[in-house]
Parts: structure tokens; C-alpha cells; sequence
């Protein structure tokens, strides 16, 4: 007579997650003033908006999970958006064995085992498409702060560039501008 | 004028064998059934016989291949190959009168007026035979023995030949074509990568094959008659890239051309060919001619929302504006020219350049790209 017996198997998984998006591009800086002249403006700009520097001489913001660095020399911006999340994952399963046909205790243990540590790596899978997903997102989002901010980053550097090349035509007598409509007319006495 | 110069090209199969001219016989010539059939997927690949008979005979396995092939089948297969191929490049431009650099001097001509008989020759190796005979013989889909060789043996006529032989299945066969396209012989060949760069579209980096050759002697002669067909074949994989749904598919394709145009144009640039990029000059006019042009002309086929990452989004759109993107580099080329004084060895050459950027509306052409690419740009300013 065959005899049952149930097997309860249990299985954890403790992982850290993590999903990472960035762009590249470049922000377009007239060059009214030499090159290295235009990016010390960029520069200064942008550190007064929150932006650090580093060592290698580009600039980097972090807001949350989003970096944004720019290298003011060459106007080359990344974005950066990285989630991660450390996820403890755990199940069990029971399973009923018969003492006199099919597979022993300890196979069938292994075999469930087996089964377990699949289904918790593919859980950890869509944990980890979750973050991707956010951190897509959180990069969308930031992209589009950004993008009215960088036209005032590079309206402002514009700006104070054609003053320095004013300036150095001849005297500045006079400066009007429009903060709504952006104009600036300088009138210089050369 | 055709007659005169195939006349003047007699191909040989052999390039030590001596030319000959053999007296034809009286009545036509005969040949057993496997060179009947040979013959005639010959004539298929020079464009001569049609598609649909010929899908028969190539994805049918026929007798095993005779030790070797008569004297008369020979004799047509160099006649078929010294006619066809000189005949087809003729037609695909070489009778043009056009202006091309010869020694940094611009001539003026049709092929055969502005270059010597010694860099107009075609000489082919045994190369063109065994694939032909081992196409005649096997199912390429499913061969009982392989066909390789290594790319370096190759001569411009053979390049030439395979390369049309990709390009006539391409269409009325396409499960033919994949495994040609995997072949050295097409994958390793220049022709083909000029033909077609999406032909080699793989998962991994693309890799074409160095184009110098190409710059210099008959294979340069070969890409001066080919400059309207290229033209015209750059433009529809342009116009294609619309229809591409799928975002993996539309980044391999421009990844492949965007790496040929680069490796191309830096040869041109640095041999000082840049008459033998006319094409992708003309090709930029045709595509860049619409003033209000914008990235969906090539992106807007794309179907669902695509990869997940935002950056593999962005690359598989920014792949798919190659063409633009090289633009820069022709404008490089006629800023360069403008600085070339009339004492200078390259001032002939550096304003044949100008006339051909001037024809085309470089300016604004280049103007355009920019204008496209910055569209597709996210955080433009």
C-alpha cells in the first residue's frame, strides 16, 4: 500500500534591481564670443542654477534620480535616469509524493526547488522591466523641465555674451530689455 | 559604340590565358543540358533571362556537375560574361558624358573617350564559373556541398558579377539571398555594400569591407558607370525607410548605411575621389529636396512605442537619419575646396567639387539635414 506525503518547499531570492536610461545630445550655443569665452558663460550659468562642478570641468546636477551633466566646451548634455530597488522575493510551494512510485523525497524536493527559483527569477525580471519602466519615465519627465529651462540657460548666455561684445566695441550707453519678449538693444558709442 | 568596346574588353576566364578571338561556327553552338542550364542562370544574373524561369532552375538540385565543361560552354560563358557586364555598366552610365577625375585633371567624356583601354578592362577568375557551376548543380538552400572562396582572390570583374548575382535574386528569391548575403563572396564585397548596405543589416556592428580598392584603376572605372544606378538605388532604400515598422529592423538598416557612407566618404576625402560620391551628392538633392521635410519621412513607419529604453528609441530614429547626418561631411569637403588656391595640385579637382556642391545647392542641402536632425533632437534650443 502506497503511503502519501506532502512536501513543503520553500525559497527566497534577494536581489538588487535595478533599470537605467540616458540621452545625449547637444545644446546649440551662438558664438558670438571665442569658444572657451561662451562656455565660461555657459558655465557660470549653470552653477548658478544648482549645477556642481567637477574635476574633468563639466557641470552636473542631481534631482533624485535624475543626473543631468553638460560639458560647457562642447554643449554636450546627458541625462541620465537610473531606479534601483533591492527586492527580497520568497515562495513556497507543497507538493504531495507517494513513498512507492514516482520520483523520491529528495528529488522531488530538488525538482520543486528548481521550479521555485525560476518562478522567483522570472518575478525579479518584471521587477526589474518595472524600474526600466520608471526610470523611462522619470527621464521623459525630466526631459521636459528641462527643455524650458535650457532656453533660458542659453537666453541668459546670449544675452551676456552680446554685452561683452558690446562692450568691447566701445561704450555702452544704453541697455533695454524686454523681459516678456526677450529683446535686448544695446546702443554702444564706438 | 557598345559593339566596338566589347569588342575592345574581351573578358577572359583565365587572367594568364592570352586573349582570343575565336571565329564563330557556323550555327549554334552545342551544349549539354547541365550548361544549357548553366547558361542560362548566367543569363539570368546579367539581366537577360527571366526571373521566373530562372527561380526554377536555381532552387532545383540537378545532376551532380560534369568533371568539367566543353569547349563551346566556355567559350559562351566568356562571351556572356565580356558582353554582359560591359554592356551593363554602358547602360548604367558609362555612356554618359560626364566629367570625372583622371590624375586630379577633370575629363570630359563618355567612359570609353576619357579613359586609357587599360583601366577599362574586366578580367575575371575561375571564381564566376565554380559558383556557376555549383549553382547549376545545387539547391542553395540546401547544398550537399558548399561554396566558398576568400574575398581577397576576387577581381574587379568578379566583384562586379557577384554583385549582380546578389542583386538579381534578391527579389525572386529571397531565402536564395540569405544565404548569398551570408556568403564572403557578397558579404566581403565592396559593390555589394555600395549596392545595398541594408543587404548586411545584422544584429551585431556591421563591418563592410575596405573600400579603398575602389577609388583607384578598373574597380574606380566600375563606380564612375555605376554613379546613376547607385544614385537611384540610395534613393529608394531612402524612401523605403519609411515603410520600416519595425524600430530593431529600421536601427540595423541605418547602422549599416551609416557605417558605409562613413568608411566610403573618408576614402574619397583622403584618395581626393570626391567625384565618386557624386551619388550620395545627388542622392541628398533628390531626398533633401523637399523644403519641408522632417525625421517621419524616415521614422514614420515605425509601429507600437517601440524598445522600452528611451535612448534605444532615440538611436534607432537618429540610425535611421544617416543619410543627413553625412551631409556634414560633403560640406567639409567644400569648405576645404573654397581654401584650395589656383597654384595648388588639387585646385582642378577642388572645383569640379564646387561646380558639382554649387549644381546641387550644397548650402542649402547641408542647411536642410541640420534642420532635420536638430528636430529629432530632444532638449533643442
Amino acid at each position: 500500500m502506497s503511503r502519501a506525503y506532502r512536501i513543503t518547499v520553500k525559497e527566497g531570492l534577494n536581489r538588487e534591481v535595478k533599470g537605467s536610461d540616458e540621452i545625449c545630445t547637444k545644446i546649440e550655443v551662438l558664438e558670438i564670443l571665442p569658444p572657451e569665452q561662451m562656455a565660461e558663460l555657459l558655465k557660470r550659468e549653470l552653477l548658478e542654477r544648482g549645477f556642481k562642478e567637477n574635476e574633468d570641468g563639466t557641470v552636473t546636477r542631481i534631482d533624485g534620480t535624475v543626473s543631468v551633466t553638460v560639458e560647457p566646451c562642447s554643449g554636450e548634455i546627458t541625462v541620465k535616469s537610473e531606479s534601483a530597488e533591492k527586492v527580497s522575493l520568497e515562495a513556497n510551494r507543497e507538493v504531495t509524493g507517494y513513498d512507492d512510485v514516482g520520483p523520491g523525497e529528495g528529488a522531488l524536493r530538488e525538482r520543486v526547488r528548481e521550479q521555485l527559483k525560476q518562478e522567483l527569477e522570472r518575478k525579479a525580471e518584471r521587477e526589474s522591466e518595472r524600474l526600466q519602466t520608471e526610470a523611462t519615465k522619470n527621464l521623459e519627465q525630466a526631459l521636459d523641465d528641462l527643455q524650458p529651462e535650457l532656453g533660458k540657460v542659453i537666453n541668459k548666455v546670449t544675452r551676456d555674451a552680446l554685452k561683452q561684445k558690446a562692450a568691447q566695441m566701445g561704450t555702452i550707453t544704453e541697455i533695454a530689455e524686454d523681459a516678456e519678449t526677450g529683446n535686448l538693444t544695446i546702443k554702444v558709442e564706438v | 559604340m557598345e559593339a566596338e568596346l566589347a569588342t575592345e574588353r574581351i573578358s577572359v576566364i583565365d587572367a594568364d590565358e592570352p586573349v582570343m578571338l575565336v571565329p564563330e561556327p557556323p550555327g549554334p553552338r552545342v551544349v549539354s543540358r547541365f550548361e544549357f542550364n548553366l547558361l542560362r542562370i548566367l543569363k539570368f544574373i546579367l539581366g537577360q533571362f527571366p526571373a521566373e524561369q530562372a527561380t526554377g532552375l536555381i532552387q532545383t538540385r540537378h545532376a551532380p556537375a560534369p568533371h568539367c565543361l566543353s569547349r563551346n560552354c566556355v567559350q559562351l560563358v566568356k562571351d556572356h560574361l565580356s558582353k554582359g557586364l560591359v554592356q551593363y555598366l554602358v547602360r548604367s552610365g558609362g555612356w554618359r558624358r560626364d566629367r570625372f577625375l583622371n590624375g586630379q585633371k577633370p575629363v570630359e567624356g563618355r567612359v570609353w573617350e576619357r579613359l586609357p583601354l587599360q583601366i577599362r578592362q574586366l578580367t575575371f577568375s575561375r571564381h564566376p564559373l565554380t559558383f556557376l557551376i555549383w549553382l547549376t548543380a545545387e539547391r542553395p538552400t540546401d547544398p550537399k556541398e558548399t561554396w566558398e572562396l576568400s574575398p581577397g582572390e576576387l577581381t574587379a570583374g568578379d566583384e562586379l558579377f557577384f554583385a549582380m548575382a546578389l542583386d538579381a535574386i534578391r527579389s525572386p528569391m529571397p531565402d536564395v539571398f540569405q544565404v548569398f548575403s551570408g556568403k564572403p563572396a557578397f558579404r566581403q564585397n565592396p559593390l555589394c555594400w555600395l549596392f545595398s548596405p541594408a543587404d548586411f543589416a545584422r544584429a551585431e556592428q556591421p563591418e563592410p569591407p575596405v573600400l579603398a580598392g575602389y577609388f583607384k584603376g578598373t574597380r574606380a572605372t566600375i563606380l564612375e558607370c555605376l554613379q546613376p544606378v547607385l544614385h537611384q538605388r540610395w534613393v529608394r532604400a531612402e524612401r523605403s525607410k519609411g515603410q520600416i515598422a519595425d524600430w530593431r529592423t529600421l536601427r540595423q538598416y541605418g547602422e549599416a548605411e551609416s557605417i558605409t557612407l562613413a568608411r566610403f566618404l573618408a576614402e574619397a576625402g583622403l584618395i581626393g575621389r570626391t567625384d565618386l560620391a557624386r551619388f550620395i551628392l545627388k542622392t541628398a538633392a533628390t531626398i533633401l529636396g523637399n523644403a519641408e521635410l522632417t525625421p517621419a519621412f524616415w521614422t514614420g513607419g515605425l509601429q507600437g512605442s517601440g524598445p522600452p529604453r528611451l535612448a534605444d528609441r532615440l538611436e534607432a530614429q537618429r540610425a535611421a537619419l544617416a543619410l543627413p547626418r553625412h551631409i556634414e561631411t560633403l560640406q567639409n569637403w567644400d569648405r576645404r575646396a573654397r581654401t584650395v588656391r589656383h597654384f595648388d595640385d588639387e585646385y582642378a579637382s577642388s572645383q569640379l567639387w564646387l561646380a558639382e556642391w554649387e549644381a546641387a545647392k550644397g548650402d542649402e542641402l547641408a542647411a536642410r539635414a541640420r534642420r532635420v536632425i536638430d528636430l529629432l533632437e530632444p532638449l533643442r534650443t
